[in-house]
Order: C-alpha cells, then sequence, then structure tokens
C-alpha cells in the first residue's frame, strides 16, 4: 500500500505539474471535475461489481506473487525477463486496486452524507410531532377545565320548575324558547328570581323603616310614661294617711307581692298556696309573710342568669382546690399561716353549700287562745332542700318546766306525721353534694343550725322527693315541682299542725297543773267520785338515759313502743309510806295515742311489772283499760287519776294497816292470780270490782 | 293505748290427750291452740314466723276469763266465770269454734254481781267425775256423764285456789289460808292444815293464801303466800320447807320424785323431797299461774303465766322454746 500510496501522489504530482500552465486560474476546476467525475463514476459503477473486480484483483496479485517469488527462486535469466514482465502486470494490479479503493471511498462518503442527511430529516420531523402532542395535550386540558367550570347560578336556589311556568310573566318564561332549550330556560329562572329577590328586598326595607317608626312611637310612650312615675308616687304618697285611717293593707300587699316573685319556686308556691289560705280562713288563723334581705335576693336572681349551673362549675372548682390544697401543703413549711387558710376556705366552702335563699317565708298558725307558731321556711340553694325553723309565742308566760318544753322544745313538729323526724335531708342526692363539696360531716351535723328539713316542709313546697327515688338516681337532676302536692299539702298541714298545736296547747296546760301537783278535774261525770288518798308530788321531764334505765320502762322499749322522740316525764305519787314512780311517755301525736306508763311502787321493797304481778296489773289498766270513754281531751289527767285510785286499791288492799280500806268493794282479791278490783262500777255509790 | 294482749295472763293451760297440741286460756277469755308438732319437729321448708304463734285464737262470747282447763279423751273443759264448758277435740283444732258440746253452770248465788269464777279443775282418775274449785268457797262434784250435780264440798271461807286429788283423797287449797283434806266418796273433810299458822312456813308480807296444793302417796305439798312446803299426809306436819326466792308459789306438783314449783319468782324449780333444788328453769312470766306437763306420748312442760309468753321443755331441763300467745 505504501507504494500505492507514494504512486498516488506521484500521479497528482505529476498532475498538478501536467495541469500547471493550463489552468493557472482554475487548478481547482481540474480537480474538482475529477472528484466529480469520479463520484458520478463510482455512483455509475455498481458497488458489487467493484466488490467482485477487487476480488479478483487481489488474487491476481497474489498469483503474481507467488510466481514472483517462484521465479526469484530459479534466479535465472529467462526467469529475470518474466519477472520483469510480472513485476509490470503486478504494478498495473495495483494501480487499477487504487483506483477500486478510492471509488469505494467516495462510494461510503456519498452513503454517509446520505445517511445524515436523512437523519436529520428524521429529527426535524420528529420534533415537530413532539409539539404537536403538548399542544393537543394543553388544549385537552382546557378543554376539561371548561366542562369542570363551575357557574355561580348553581348555587341559587330557583323556584321549582312548575312554580316558575305558573308565576312567571310570559315575558320572562318565554315557553316556547325555554321548553326546548335548557340553557335558555336556566337564563330566565335566574332572571324571574332576580326580579323576585328584588321585590323581597324593597318590601324587606320598607317593614324595617315602619318598624323603626313604630319603635320611636313606643320610646316616645315610655318615655311618656316614665314621667308619669314620679307622679303616681306622688299619688301613693298622698293616700298614705287616708290607707292608715282607713286600715287598708294595700301597700303592704304590693310589697309582699314584689318580694314574692323574688322567691325561689318552692318557696314561691308555699307562699302562694298559704296565703290563699289565710285570705280563706282569715288571718287569726294563720298569717303568712316574707322576710329577709330582698337586695340579696334580687342580685342572687340576676346571678342566677349568669350561670344556672352552680353546681356544676362548683365540682369543677372543688377538683381545682383539691389540687391548689395540695400545692398548698407543700409550701405549708414556709407559710405557717398556709393552714389557717385552708381551714377558713374549707369553712366558706361549707357557708357556701350550706347557704340559704336570703328569703324565707313565714308562716304562722294560731290557736284561739293566742298561742302561736311561727314557722321559718328557707330554702337551701344548693343542697335544693327547705328545712324550717320555728318559734312559739304565747299569750301568757308558762310556769312548768316540763310544760314549757311541750311547746318550746324541739317535739312540737316532731312525727306530725308519722315517721317524720326531721332528722336527716329527705333528698337523696345531699349526701352526694357535701361530699363533692369536700364536706365530711352528715347533713344531720348542720340540723341545728340551719333548721329541720321535714318532710311535709318539701311536700308543702311541691318538692316531691319519694318520686325521684325511685327514678333512676340521676343525682343533680332537677327536681320538678308539683303543684298540686302543695296544695293538697298545705292544707292538711294546716289542719293538722292546728290540731297539733291545740292539743299541745292543752297538754301544756295539763302539765302546768300537774307540776303544780293539781290533777285537773275532768269536766262531766268523774270516772272515780271517790276520796283519793295518794297524791302528784312531784311531775317532771327527764331524758331519755334515765328513762331506759329504769328496769321498769324495759318492756315497752323492747317492745319498740317507745322512742328516744317521745316527750318522757316522772310523776311520784306518794301516800305515806308508800311511793309510786311512774314514768310517763307521751308520743308526740299526743292525745290521738295515749301516754305510756311504766310504773315502780317502793314500798316494802322496789316492785315493778318485770316482778310484780299487782303492779303489771296497774299498768294494764292504765295502759290498756280505755274502755268506751271518748273524752281524749284529758286523757293524761284522766289516766293519772286512774293511777291514784288504782294504787289506793292496791295498797288498801294489801291488808296493811297503814292503809285502812275505805272503798268499796265486793272482794279484795279474785281468782287464781288474786287480782285486785281495779274497775269501778257506778252502782249505788260506787263500787270496785275485778272485772 | 296499747294493745291489751301485751299485757296477756295466761291463767290455764292443758295439753291434749294426743299430746299434738296445748291449748291456754287467758283473761282476755281467748282459749289459744298451740300445734305442738309443728313447734316442735318443725319442716324447715314450712317454717313461717308465726310458728310459734296459736295455730287457732277462739274468743268465747261470754267475755270472761278462761280460769281453768282440763282435758279428757273426748273433751276440751274450759272453766269461765259461773260456767263450766266442754268440746269435743275435733273442734277445738277447728279453726272456727262452734258452740260447746256442753255446759254446766256452776250453782251460784242470785246475785248477777256476784261471779263465780271455777279456778280450778280436777279430773278424777276414771275421768267420771269432774272437781270444779270455785270462786264462791266450794267445790262442786259433777258428773261428767249428765252434767248432774253430785256433791258440794262446803268448808272453805275464801274462794279456792287450787283442787287435787289422789287415792279417793282430795286436797283443796284456799285464799283463806286453810289446806283442806276431802274423802272424795263421801265428801266430808277430815283434816286440814293451816301453813300461816306454822311459823317455819308464814310469810306474812305475802300473805295466808295457799296458791297450789298436791297430794301424793304419803305427802302433800303445798305453797302460797306461805313457803311451799312437803307435809306428811298422817302427821300434817311440814317436813320439809323450802327456801325458794319467790313472792307466792302457784303451782306446785309431784311428778317422778320431784316436786315442781312456780309462782311470783324468776324461776320454775324442781325440788327433790330433802329440799335441795335439782333443776332451775328460768320462765318469761312475771308469775307462773300454769304449769303442764306430759310424759307419753312425748315429754313435754308448758309453762305459762302472767305474760305473752309460753315456755315450752321438752327434757324439764332447759327451755327449748317460747309461745306467743299474741
Amino acid at each position: 500500500m505504501g507504494k500505492e500510496d507514494v504512486s498516488a501522489k506521484k500521479r497528482r504530482k505529476i498532475n498538478t505539474s501536467t495541469t500547471s500552465e493550463t489552468s493557472k486560474q482554475v487548478p481547482v476546476d481540474v480537480y474538482k471535475r475529477v472528484v466529480e467525475f469520479e463520484e458520478s463514476e463510482a455512483q455509475l459503477r455498481p458497488a458489487e461489481k467493484d466488490a467482485a473486480f477487487f476480488k479478483k484483483i487481489c488474487q491476481d496479485i497474489r498469483l503474481l506473487f507467488a510466481e514472483i517469488a517462484e521465479l526469484k527462486a530459479k534466479d535465472t535469466e529467462e526467469a529475470r525477463e518474466k519477472l520483469n514482465a510480472k513485476r509490470i502486470e503486478a504494478s498495473l494490479n495495483l494501480v487499477a486496486l487504487k483506483k477500486l479503493n478510492r471509488l469505494e471511498k467516495v462510494r461510503t462518503r456519498a452513503g454517509r452524507d446520505a445517511l445524515h442527511k436523512e437523519k436529520q430529516r428524521v429529527d426535524s420531523t420528529h420534533l415537530l410531532l413532539q409539539n404537536l402532542l403538548y399542544e393537543a395535550d394543553h388544549l385537552n386540558k382546557e378543554v376539561t377545565k371548561c366542562l369542570q367550570f363551575k357557574s355561580k347560578d348553581e348555587e341559587i336556589e330557583l323556584v321549582p320548575l312548575e312554580d316558575f311556568y305558573k308565576d312567571a310573566p310570559a315575558e320572562i318564561s318565554r315557553p316556547e324558547l325555554t321548553k326546548n332549550d335548557e340553557h335558555q330556560l336556566q337564563l330566565a329562572r335566574l332572571e324571574w328570581e332576580l326580579r323576585q329577590r328584588r321585590e323581597l328586598s324593597s318590601a324587606c326595607n320598607e317593614l324595617v323603616s315602619s318598624k323603626e317608626r313604630v319603635a320611636a312611637a313606643i320610646a316616645a310612650a315610655r318615655s311618656r310614661l316614665d314621667a308619669l312615675v314620679p307622679h303616681l308616687r306622688d299619688v301613693l304618697k298622698s293616700t298614705k294617711p287616708l290607707q292608715e285611717c282607713l286600715a287598708l293593707r294595700l301597700d303592704d300587699k304590693r310589697d309582699e307581692a314584689k318580694a314574692a316573685s323574688l322567691l325561689p319556686s318552692p318557696l314561691f308556691l308555699l307562699f302562694a298556696n298559704a296565703s290563699a289560705y289565710s285570705d280563706a280562713l282569715g288571718a287569726k288563723t294563720i298569717t303568712v309573710g316574707i322576710s329577709g334581705d330582698e337586695d340579696e335576693a334580687r342580685r342572687l336572681e340576676q346571678l342566677n342568669n349568669v350561670d344556672s349551673d352552680l353546681v356544676a362549675s362548683n365540682d369543677s372548682d372543688s377538683d381545682q382546690e383539691n389540687n391548689d390544697d395540695d400545692q398548698r401543703e407543700k409550701k405549708k413549711r414556709h407559710h405557717r399561716n398556709a393552714k389557717i387558710s385552708k381551714e377558713e376556705k374549707a369553712e366558706a366552702k361549707k357557708k357556701e353549700v350550706l347557704k340559704k335563699h336570703p328569703l324565707s317565708v313565714q308562716v304562722s298558725v294560731k290557736v284561739q287562745d293566742g298561742t302561736a307558731l311561727n314557722l321559718i321556711f328557707s330554702y337551701l340553694l344548693h343542697l335544693k332542700i327547705i328545712v324550717v325553723k320555728f318559734t312559739v309565742s304565747l299569750p301568757k308566760p308558762i310556769t312548768g318546766v316540763s310544760a314549757a318544753d311541750v311547746l318550746n322544745g324541739h317535739c312540737i313538729l316532731n312525727e306530725l306525721y308519722p315517721g317524720d323526724t326531721g332528722s336527716d335531708s329527705p333528698h337523696p342526692a345531699t349526701s352526694y353534694l357535701l361530699n363533692a363539696a369536700g364536706i365530711t360531716e352528715d347533713f344531720q351535723h348542720f340540723i341545728s343550725e340551719l333548721g329541720k328539713p321535714y318532710i311535709w316542709a318539701q311536700r308543702m313546697c311541691g318538692l316531691d322527693f319519694m318520686a325521684t327515688i325511685t327514678e333512676d338516681q340521676k343525682f343533680n337532676k332537677n327536681i320538678h315541682l308539683c303543684p298540686s302536692l302543695s296544695v293538697s299539702t298545705v292544707e292538711n298541714f294546716i289542719l293538722t299542725l292546728k290540731k297539733r298545736l291545740k292539743s299541745r296547747v292543752e297538754l301544756m296546760k295539763e302539765l302546768q297543773d300537774l307540776e303544780s301537783g293539781k290533777i285537773l278535774p275532768v269536766k262531766g261525770d268523774s270516772p272515780c267520785p271517790v276520796r283519793l288518798s295518794g297524791s302528784l308530788t312531784q311531775w317532771q321531764s327527764v331524758g331519755w338515759p334515765e328513762y331506759s334505765q329504769s328496769p321498769s320502762t324495759a318492756f315497752l322499749i323492747s317492745e319498740g313502743l317507745v322512742n328516744p322522740n317521745d316527750m318522757l316525764y316522772r310523776a311520784i305519787i306518794t301516800r305515806q309510806s308508800a311511793k309510786l314512780v311512774a314514768l310517763v311517755a307521751l308520743r308526740s301525736d299526743y292525745p290521738k295515742k295515749a301516754p305510756m306508763f311504766s310504773l315502780t311502787l317502793h314500798w316494802n321493797g322496789t316492785h315493778h311489772a318485770g316482778i310484780n304481778n299487782d303492779i303489771r296489773d296497774i299498768e294494764r289498766v292504765i295502759n290498756t283499760d280505755w274502755g268506751s270513754e271518748d273524752n281524749k281531751q284529758y286523757t293524761l289527767s284522766i289516766q293519772i287519776m286512774k293511777l291514784l285510785t288504782c294504787l289506793d286499791i292496791l295498797l288498801e288492799t294489801s291488808g296493811s294497816s297503814e292503809f285502812p280500806p275505805d272503798k268499796v268493794m265486793f272482794c279484795p282479791v279474785r281468782g287464781r292470780n288474786r287480782v285486785k278490783p281495779y274497775k269501778f262500777l257506778k252502782q249505788g255509790t260506787g263500787v270496785f270490782v275485778q272485772y | 293505748m296499747l294493745d291489751k294482749i301485751l299485757y296477756n295472763t295466761v291463767l290455764s293451760q292443758t295439753l291434749s290427750p294426743c299430746g299434738k297440741y296445748l291449748i291456754a286460756g287467758n283473761i282476755y277469755s281467748q282459749i289459744a291452740v298451740f300445734d305442738l308438732d309443728r313447734v316442735l319437729n318443725p319442716v324447715v321448708e314450712l317454717l313461717t314466723t308465726d310458728y310459734n304463734k296459736p295455730k287457732y285464737t277462739h274468743t268465747l262470747e261470754s267475755g270472761r276469763q278462761v280460769c281453768s282447763l282440763a282435758s279428757t279423751e273426748k273433751f276440751l273443759i274450759a272453766g269461765t266465770v259461773n260456767e263450766i264448758f266442754g268440746w269435743d277435740w275435733k273442734n277445738v283444732v277447728s279453726s272456727k269454734l262452734s258452740k260447746p258440746s256442753w255446759a254446766i253452770r256452776v250453782p251460784s248465788q242470785s246475785s248477777s254481781l256476784e261471779q263465780t269464777d271455777v279456778n280450778s279443775l280436777w279430773l278424777s282418775e276414771n275421768e267420771t267425775k269432774l272437781y270444779a274449785g270455785c270462786g264462791d268457797n266450794n267445790v262442786y262434784v259433777f258428773n261428767l256423764e249428765d252434767g248432774s250435780l253430785v256433791s258440794t264440798l262446803k268448808g272453805h271461807k275464801d274462794f279456792i285456789h287450787a283442787v287435787h286429788g289422789h287415792n279417793q283423797q282430795l286436797v283443796t287449797a284456799s285464799e283463806d289460808g286453810f289446806v283442806m283434806l276431802w274423802d272424795a266418796r263421801t265428801g266430808k273433810s277430815h283434816n286440814k292444815v293451816q301453813p300461816h299458822a306454822n311459823s317455819k312456813v308464814a310469810r306474812p308480807d305475802v300473805g295466808k293464801w295457799v296458791g297450789s296444793a298436791a297430794i301424793g302417796d304419803d305427802w302433800i305439798v303445798c305453797g302460797g303466800g306461805p313457803r311451799l312446803a312437803l307435809w306428811h299426809l298422817r302427821f300434817l306436819d311440814a317436813v320439809t320447807v323450802f327456801d325458794l326466792p319467790d313472792h307466792g308459789i302457784h303451782v306446785s306438783f309431784f311428778h317422778d320424785d320431784c316436786v315442781f314449783a312456780a309462782g311470783a319468782a324468776k324461776h320454775l324449780y324442781q325440788l327433790n323431797y330433802s329440799g335441795e333444788i335439782k333443776v332451775e328453769l328460768p320462765v318469761s312470766a312475771t308469775t307462773v299461774y300454769s304449769a303442764v306437763l306430759k310424759t307419753t306420748p312425748n315429754k313435754i312442760l308448758a309453762i305459762a303465766g302472767s305474760s305473752p309468753e309460753i315456755d315450752l321443755c321438752t327434757t324439764f331441763n332447759y327451755r327449748d322454746q317460747v309461745l306467743h300467745f299474741r
């Protein structure tokens, strides 16, 4: 090949040298023509033929070289000649080979150029395609955006289609157009909506302005009325002397009504019903009033309007407070007075829970002789119960100690209704509320300070806790007032209380007499018109411990007939050396239930019903032989008379010379039980028999 | 006013011949029938709270106290006031007591005010004669066949507390302080004892009355205001004086070489003849007026008195059950 290159250069040099003079100004053109010629030649000649030609020449050269090598080996003359010929032939072949090679080169370049051109075209086409695709995509997006567009009109609530056609005028509805075109229909409906709204808006404006006009008129009227108030006040003031002159209570009533409106609803019910009764029965029997701080009540009412759920907020308060307390506990070392303030806080808390409504209702019930019982009903705001305190006012002072107790002591309201001692809260939620407020004591602890929560008091105020007990036990539940309950209870209560008060006054008189040693002479025919030798020397009240310790009362107590709530007395009856101690238990509802006597006789030893049959017999006579006597008024006196009689009989039948018999009796003892004749028969001058 | 039944006093008791029923009579003219089977052999499943209460309580129309009770094979005999009634047992243990099968009127005084209690009833061993110790100081002997009065034993100056007999001999205890011995055949009194005149026995502070007397083969036991004492039948002398802390004896009888005695005391005493206390049975009643004892078919002792409670013993040694007559 080196040879070939050299030869090609030689030829080019030759070419240049040969064409240097002919084409001085167009040497390039010659070269160009050669090139163009070769290029066209290369295109014209088929490549495959050239390839086969090339292979044949290569074969020829190989053969020549082999012959040359053979000839060289011979190294003869002849051979040398042949060698030269061969050499020329080989060189010619090489020239042809060179030509072929150049042609091939040209062809390759032409192919490459064509490929390149093609490639460029494909690229640009592809780019164009990409652009088009992108554009299509964008347009698609735009289309979906348009499709998804929500018009404002869709949110407007339109009148239904039928109404629209019915109501709208034809120029808006244009049925011929809208029936077919949905869009036109929508437009028409919107237009109709707009028109209607405009009309309504104008109507509204008109109304507002008329309202303003009316308000202005009202304000004017009010200011005129306000201006009237001082005048009215003046008028009222000027009527006062007249009222006083005519003894009218108009002002008081008005004040009361004002105060009543501030009462908590249970007390209001009570007040309303009780004052109705007072009106019906007259002020002589029952009077009703309101006492307390009205301003405070007014403030409380306003406060209540703000936060109605006091208790709930209280709860959270207490939690917080506990935490505070804990923290404070930690700080205690630093602050010595922290504990004191904590106690104070607890005290304040207690006060808050047990807070009464500032207003209370006073009901005073009077009986004929002027004795009156003043009941003060208060409402515990948080515990939601009614408590009652009371005082008794007497027309004249009571002389006896035990007699005074009957009216002044705790017992006058005790068991006004069976089982109602007022010793614990009837509201089931009370203990919970106390606990929630961090108060450890029971409600009983506060009764002396607050007053007693009798069940009748709750019922008078229309509070019925029994109903809530039977329902599910929801604390903090509002208890509904029951007005009808209040009505019926108030009536019942006033009658019961009057009866109780009356009987108590009578009992008081009886006791007063007994205490001074007098036994009230029973009106009408006495059950025992004989001389009684014993006398009542002492009558005084005793406490439960003393009562229960006496062996004579063990029987009554074990039978559950006496309890510490009863009024207990000790009577001592003496006759010469005999002394009879009678422990008397009066039930709260005396005289409905007769007093119960337990006797102990001190004479020749101590005798009581547990060991002595005679005493037991007397107790039987006193406590059970009620007989047909319906004079219940002086039960106690009658019983004491009987007791005196029985004691006389017992002593006189004992055969002792100290007690000579002076009563007429058939036989002093009778039967295997040797019973004495305690029963009086009105036959002749009167005679005592056993049965 | 208290219920009068709280002050109930049981004056008399008797046991039915079958031993199944205890009959008790009180001062409110009520006769209570207790079913002892139910009390002593309770069926737990059928036990109700009122098992110790009367099965039936009959109230007599007369309203008089039931002073004494006795029972024969056929009849329950009740001595009230002025009258003695007999009921068929079938009738007694039914829920409603009908009219008595028979009634005997005590031949008493004309005055309507004076009333004769039949304080004590005693039946002769062959159950043909009924001895009634009455409030008019006499003991009447009735023939149970026809209810006729056989004889009248007169001699006491006050009402009779108790009548008891043994081997054709009768003993009566009276409020007048005498214990009289009678011949049952002739109806004549042949001897009497005067306990209150005996300084060993007398207790003037309690009284001279004799509340109870019983006769045995050789002995009489009696007591009341005077102390309980064992008197020899022939010598009529107080051989043993029982020292009991009582305020009057109302019940005394012999049983099984023992003396049973009760009254105004806290216990019922069982004593041997030499005066030792063998058993002290606490009683509910303030004063015991009646104690009845039966050994067949079951051992049973019922003690009653001035209390609504009746004590029941099956062993005679301790109180098993308390019945409530209320």
